[in-house]
């Protein structure tokens, strides 16, 4: 029974059609095995038999004795088999004990089956990532080191999760991300991958430890304790030559991980303690003290919640669909690779990831993530930054990192007091925009020093840029805006003041997304102006000194929640509307001393 | 030398006139129709990191103001204290003396340095070290602190200067090209003297002159086309501009309303401050405003009382004056002397030279308000608290809230290197 178990073990199960009327009987090999099925259908010199319980295998038909060979001839030539790959829904259909849909990951298939008629519900999951294989001793197979990193650590650091000595095997620790690594390509879920769902080989499915508890078709493939039974432990330790051999590609498992899954066998191949971590969604989080896996738990938390946007380029209704903001979070690489912007994971500095950022911003802030549904949770937040604290890798670093520690202090910088915040604050604000644009480009800069502006980069290679008319500024007309619409996007700071700029021309620069700072200082700016400009989300700081600003502005500038300085000296706005704005504005520098009135 | 220290007399005429042309060289002015178009090279070319602040007024009190009895006093060592009586600031951590109490008002925007110490002690060299961050030697002259703020940080109005100084003090431009040295005002209320065109002409008659004289040096300067020959040429082209400018009002502290003149007090530093936030506001980059009359080697407390009368006034006044204008978020103002003076009281009821842990007070959007660094012992002579802070390394924390590459090497013209803070160490304590 072994070999005939091994050899349905190696082959590929098919579904069949029973349209043809084709009695059961045995069919046999010439080593003398046998099993009971009906043939179902053929592909070529494959023939796929169906068993009584409805389980599909396919036998090649040089495998067989004569006698069934003749019989297949037989039966083929009468006509009474299909040609071809029975569908799966011919079989519900037609068999009185058909399999229940959710037995999927036992339902094996061959690799050259056509998909169409797969489950239609589509399946978010991204193919698992396509590790590069090198041939053994290869210059790119060794793990870069960095500079301050010590390399033997970075060796054991691969699997990333030894046992310490004496440690009992955890499943999620130890035995799963080995699977991952070198199994999971071909034994994992279900998933699609251009256009195709792309089954698990041999129905074997390696991902979960349900999965693997439950085998295949064949049966299980652990057996809790005793390793010398577990099919798992078997295929692993044969010899290199062997077919069964596993994994067929890469080299054997080194020795220390094929001792962990022997190990994790006899202690009674069990779950983690936790269950693997607390279930939310379709992702679990880690516990304290666990390092943040990405596969695990950062993955399925962006399936859950980012992918609806932010997912691979697919093909619908005959377009192509793009993921938003060109950024995709389908894969560790492309999650690290960010968008045209640059990188939105900046690793060990959560303040300074966009990643972070977005989805720690208040729920009525426009940029949001994800724009849609409630706010991740604040445990999830946490394992967001634990994640990119610990290094955004995409296996999980050896030690957990503390969420709750302070900041990094870049060199030079002092930490202490109100102010260090506020202003750290702002700086990551600038540097959080500054990635999001390209820098500025020549021809936008000769544009806009057509007009008479300076415009000057905050900082060296700083794409954010400061536009402003100093020089013969009662010149500058509403025109002079048009000639910095090319680089509107890279303007955080615009000085207009003393223009002749009116509200024209700032309905102009309502457009201007990533201002900060505006001075309309001793321009002929009014109401409608503000009006305008109320729409820019990022504006901290507008001087409106000697302008026509009313009171009639107020109710406009206090929907501005993101201001923290007005300035309205010699404006129209009074006392009394200073006073409104500041009760609606509680945390804003609003500024009119009228002890000194022009 | 002395008369600038001691009182702020206004330049003598030829001495304006030499100064001018050196400062007007540098005076590029927008042609006609606003049809200039900034150097881009320039514009890309600023510091390596965001700048916190753009501008800087520099109140330079020449002469060594007692710091005792102004910025740093001393309320539990009566022994050296003196008469001087101390008081509360809106900072916890800021005490003044009772003589800058309106100045109290502004200490949550401000920080006090109570640590500068310097290696000079005669007012020249000291105040050379100050504002060059350099020691005075025979071999070269080193930029003012201003001309090296022009030099890297490059001028946003094309139409006025980026370095003036009102009031007196030498400090030019160095070894730096002449345009990056300040341009001298010698009394704040006549503004920038002879820049108007006269009376008895008109604009026609004027630029037919202009015309005329252009004709007759057109073979001389066709002959010998050199560097110095048009330097003269661009004088007399700057000059006619600036005459023409419409920034030209910044200089005129005139149009102000008589309520602005009283804010800053109508002596001659409060008007200079005056047009000091004038000049600010007209994105000048650099300002120093020199007061005169600290050398107080005897009399001290009477007179340090007097002239804080003043500074109180005009300080407090400037920095309301700021903020109201939305102004001060992107200007440091500084007030420091080139050094201070003894704790003891000699037996002219007087103070000496003393270049240890005297006084800088920095206010501004780049400062983190409320901020007190350094302190003394009770006898005022050992440093008990911080570090101590040099010339150089005010300089460098000023550089670095402007944003300036603290390392940018000029070279002066024997090829030796120079930095706009000769290596300081900026003070990261007083920034916000």
């Amino acid at each position: 029974m072994g070999k005939l178990k091994l050899t349905i073990f190696g082959l590929f199960f098919l579904f069949s059609s029973v349209s043809a009327v084709e009695p059961f009987r045995t069919f046999t090999t010439p080593e003398g095995q046998s099993v009971v099925g009906k043939a179902v259908g053929y592909k070529g010199t494959l023939f796929i038999l169906m068993n009584q319980q409805g389980k599909m295998m396919q036998v090649g038909f040089d495998a067989l004795s004569a006698d069934d060979k003749a019989y297949l001839l037989n039966a083929v030539n009468e006509g009474r088999i299909p040609q071809g790959v029975p569908k799966r829904s011919e079989i519900t259909s037609a068999t009185s004990n058909s399999e229940p849909d959710s037995d999927m990951s036992v339902e094996m298939e061959s690799d050259s089956m056509t998909v169409a008629d797969q489950d239609e519900t589509k399946i978010l999951r991204p193919p698992p990532t396509k590790k590069p294989t090198f041939r053994n001793g290869s210059f790119f197979s060794h793990r870069p080191v960095a500079l301050d990193e010590d390399p033997h650590e970075v060796v054991v650091d691969i699997g990333s999760s030894i046992p310490l000595p004496g440690e009992p095997i955890d499943f999620s620790r130890h035995v799963l991300p080995i699977f991952e690594e070198r199994c999971n390509t071909c034994h994992s879920s279900p998933h699609e991958k251009n256009g195709k769902t792309i089954n698990p080989k041999a129905g074997v499915v390696l991902d979960d430890h349900a999965s693997i508890i439950k085998g295949n078709a064949s049966g299980s493939i652990v057996e809790a304790g005793k390793p010398e039974d577990s099919i798992i432990y078997e295929v692993i330790t044969l010899s290199e030559d062997d077919d069964l051999f596993m994994p067929p590609k890469g080299g054997p498992l080194d020795s220390e991980q094929i001792d962990i899954i022997k190990r994790w066998i006899i202690e009674g191949a069990k779950e983690s303690a936790d269950g693997g971590g607390v279930m939310v969604g379709t992702g679990t989080l880690p516990r304290d003290d666990e390092p943040v896996s990405f596969d695990r738990h950062i993955m399925p938390l962006f399936q859950d919640r980012c992918m609806e946007c932010h997912a691979a380029p697919y093909v619908n209704n005959g377009r192509t669909i793009k993921p938003r903001a060109g950024l995709r979070l389908d894969t560790h690489e492309s999650v690290m690779k960010g968008n045209l912007d640059g990188p939105i994971v900046e690793s060990g500095n959560p303040e300074e990831s966009t990643l972070y950022y977005v989805v720690t911003l208040g729920e009525d802030e426009a940029e949001i993530m994800p724009p849609k549904g409630k706010p991740l949770s604040d445990d999830q937040i946490v394992m967001i930054k634990r994640w990119i604290l610990e290094g955004a890798l995409a296996r999980p670093a050896k030690f957990a990192a503390d969420p709750n520690a302070p900041p990094k202090v870049k060199k030079g910088l002092i930490e202490s007091g109100e102010n260090f915040s506020v202003v750290g604050k702002n700086d990551s604000l600038l540097s959080m925009l500054s990635k999001r644009v390209t820098s500025v480009s020549n021809a936008g800069l000769k544009d806009a020093m057509k007009s008479g502006a300076l415009v000057t980069p905050l900082a060296e290679r700083h794409s954010l840029v400061r536009a402003e008319f100093s020089s013969a500024a009662s010149l500058v007309k509403d025109d002079a805006i048009d000639s910095l619409t090319k680089i509107k996007n890279n303007i955080s700071h615009l000085d207009l003041s003393k223009t002749k700029i009116t509200d024209q021309g700032l309905n102009k620069i309502k457009g201007f997304g990533n201002l900060t700072w505006l001075s309309l200082r001793n321009t002929l700016a009014g109401d409608r102006g503000i009006e305008a400009i109320s729409k820019l989300q990022h504006l901290k700081y507008l001087n409106l000194v000697g302008t026509a600003v009313t009171d009639r502005s107020v109710r406009t500038l206090s929907s501005m929640k993101g201001l923290e300085e007005i300035y309205l000296l010699n404006s129209k706005v009074t006392e009394k509307g200073v006073e409104n704005l500041r009760n609606a504005l509680p945390d804003t520098k609003v500024v009119l001393d009228t002890l000194i009135l022009n | 030398m002395k008369t600038s220290f001691n009182s702020i007399d206004e330049l003598g005429r030829r001495e304006f006139i030499a100064n001018a042309a050196k400062a007007c060289l540098g005076v590029g002015l927008m042609p006609m129709a606003g049809a200039y178009i900034h150097n881009s090279i320039k514009a890309l070319e600023p510091g390596a990191r965001p700048a916190s602040a753009r501008h800087i007024i520099y109140l330079n009190m020449a002469g060594a103001m007692s710091h005792l009895d102004t910025f740093g006093p001393k309320p539990d060592a009566p022994a050296i204290q003196g008469p001087t009586k101390s008081i509360q600031t809106t900072a916890d951590d800021i005490i003044l003396s009772e003589h800058l109490p309106e100045v109290a008002k502004h200490a949550h925007n401000s920080a006090v340095i109570r640590s500068m110490v310097t290696s000079q002690g005669a007012h020249e060299q000291a105040s050379y070290l100050m504002h060059t961050s350099y020691l005075k030697r025979g071999t070269i002259v080193h930029p003012s602190f201003g001309s090296w703020v022009a030099k890297l940080s490059g001028e946003i109005n094309r139409t006025i200067p980026m370095n003036v100084k009102i009031g007196g003090g030498s400090h030019g431009a160095g070894f730096l090209e002449s345009k990056y040295g300040p341009l001298p005002i010698g009394n704040p209320e006549s503004g920038l003297a002879n820049s108007t065109m006269a009376e008895h002409l008109d604009q026609n008659h004027f630029q037919s002159r202009i015309d005329l004289a252009s004709k007759m040096n057109s073979t001389f300067t066709g002959r010998f086309p050199q560097k110095q020959v048009r330097a003269y040429t661009d004088l007399y082209r700057d000059a006619v501009k600036l005459m023409r400018s419409e920034d030209l009002n910044a200089f005129d502290i005139e149009q102000e309303p008589e309520a602005m003149h009283e804010l800053y007090g109508t002596s001659n530093f409060g008007q200079g401050c005056l047009l000091a936030r004038r000049l600010i506001e007209n994105q000048v980059r650099y300002v120093e405003v020199t007061r005169g009359g600290w050398d107080t080697h005897d009399n001290n407390f009477e007179r340090v009382a007097e002239n804080c009368s003043e500074i109180d006034k005009a300080l407090s006044g400037l920095l309301l004056d700021l903020e109201v204008r939305g102004l001060l978020k992107e200007t440091i103002v500084v007030l420091t002397s080139e050094f201070g003076r003894t704790p003891n009281i000699n037996p002219r009821d007087g103070r000496d030279h003393w270049p240890y842990y005297y006084t800088a007070f920095l206010a501004g959007g780049a400062i983190k308000g409320g901020t007190s660094f350094g302190d003394t012992d009770e006898i005022g002579r050992n440093l008990s608290k911080d570090k101590p802070v040099k010339p150089e390394d005010l300089n460098a924390t000023l550089a670095y809230a402007l944003g300036l590459p603290l390392n940018d090497v000029q070279y002066s013209p024997s090829g030796r290197p120079f930095t706009v803070a000769h290596n300081g160490d900026p003070v990261q304590e007083v920034l916000s």
